[in-house]
């Protein structure tokens, strides 16, 4: 088989002829269509529907701003500026463990 | 859904996007129109991989039923036709990988007189008739996998360019042509195998 005889075999089938299809066709397919769920229209999209394609990307976003904190605090205190929660600490316990108590 | 009865549009919409407009939002029945416009189409990709007619219907039908579940996907920027044929060409690859396990053994009998004629005389200038050929093609294609089918067939039958067949089979163009040369060479085999029988 050479190419040749198979560009010669391509081409003859090419050339075939095929049956037309049903002059009912048509309505079978929408027959077929009325037994499946109707498409939605754009218009009748609610909000919440669109809130709810939009939620893996809100969760993304969410998840990716608590990374980007935690990474700033560890960032602040590996730079040894105290973080919010020292200071706090920090604050109390001067208040409520006095190095001297109060004498009766 | 509107009517029971298979009213087609009354009046005569000549733009796909239009029609496909009016269906979004809201006449379904007005699909009938867009697979009379189309179905010539499909039925012609479809017949390349199958060549029973009633199994034809059957996938131009789950081709049409594929489209109107994603119509929604459709945002015109090419033309429906190519939408749409893209959609028959993926139901084809579907159907084959489903056959392939059916029938893996090609015989002769299957084949008609001409065509065995033909494969056996070393006279290139004899040509054989088209739905001989066709036959013989399909026969001698069903030992190939059904990726090298359908682009050996967009490209040498259908006269598709690779960017064409890359996208309708979710490909690169660089790897449709290599797909194509090793398919070509594995047919030519196949049909040198069925010489010799």
């Amino acid at each position: 088989m050479n190419d040749k005889k198979l560009n010669q075999l391509f081409e003859s089938a090419r050339k075939e002829i095929f049956p037309a299809p049903a002059e009912d066709f048509p309505a079978d397919v929408l027959r077929a269509i009325r037994r499946e769920p109707q498409i939605i229209a754009p218009s009748t999209i609610s909000l919440f529907d669109q809130l709810n394609v939009l939620f893996p990307r809100i969760a993304l976003a969410a998840a990716a701003i608590i990374l980007l904190c935690i990474a700033a605090d560890y960032g602040v205190t590996a730079a040894g500026t105290p973080s919010l929660s020292d200071g706090a600490a920090q604050l109390s316990a001067q208040q409520l463990l006095p190095s001297e108590p109060f004498s009766l | 859904m509107r009517g029971e009865g298979l009213n087609f549009p009354p009046q005569i919409v000549t733009d796909d996007a239009e029609l496909l407009e009016r269906i979004r939002s809201g006449a379904p029945d007005d699909f009938a129109e867009i697979v009379r416009r189309h179905q010539a189409r499909v039925f012609s990709i479809l017949h390349r991989y199958e060549r029973d007619a009633q199994r034809v219907e059957d996938l131009a039908q789950e081709t049409f039923l594929k489209a109107w579940r994603a119509l929604n996907q459709f945002d015109g920027r090419a033309p429906f036709e190519h939408w749409i044929s893209r959609i028959a060409v993926r139901t084809a690859l579907d159907h084959l990988r489903r056959e392939k396990n059916r029938r893996n053994e090609i015989g002769l009998d299957d084949l008609g007189q001409d065509a065995l004629d033909w494969l056996r005389t070393g006279d290139e200038k004899s040509e054989l008739d088209s739905r001989s050929a066709a036959e013989l093609l399909d026969l001698a294609m069903n030992e190939l996998s059904p990726t090298d089918r359908v682009v050996l067939t967009m490209q040498e039958i259908e006269g598709r360019s690779g960017k064409e067949i890359a996208e309708a089979i979710g490909s690169t163009g660089l790897a449709v042509r290599v797909r194509a040369v090793r398919a070509r060479a594995k047919l030519k085999k196949v049909l040198e195998k069925l010489m010799a029988k």
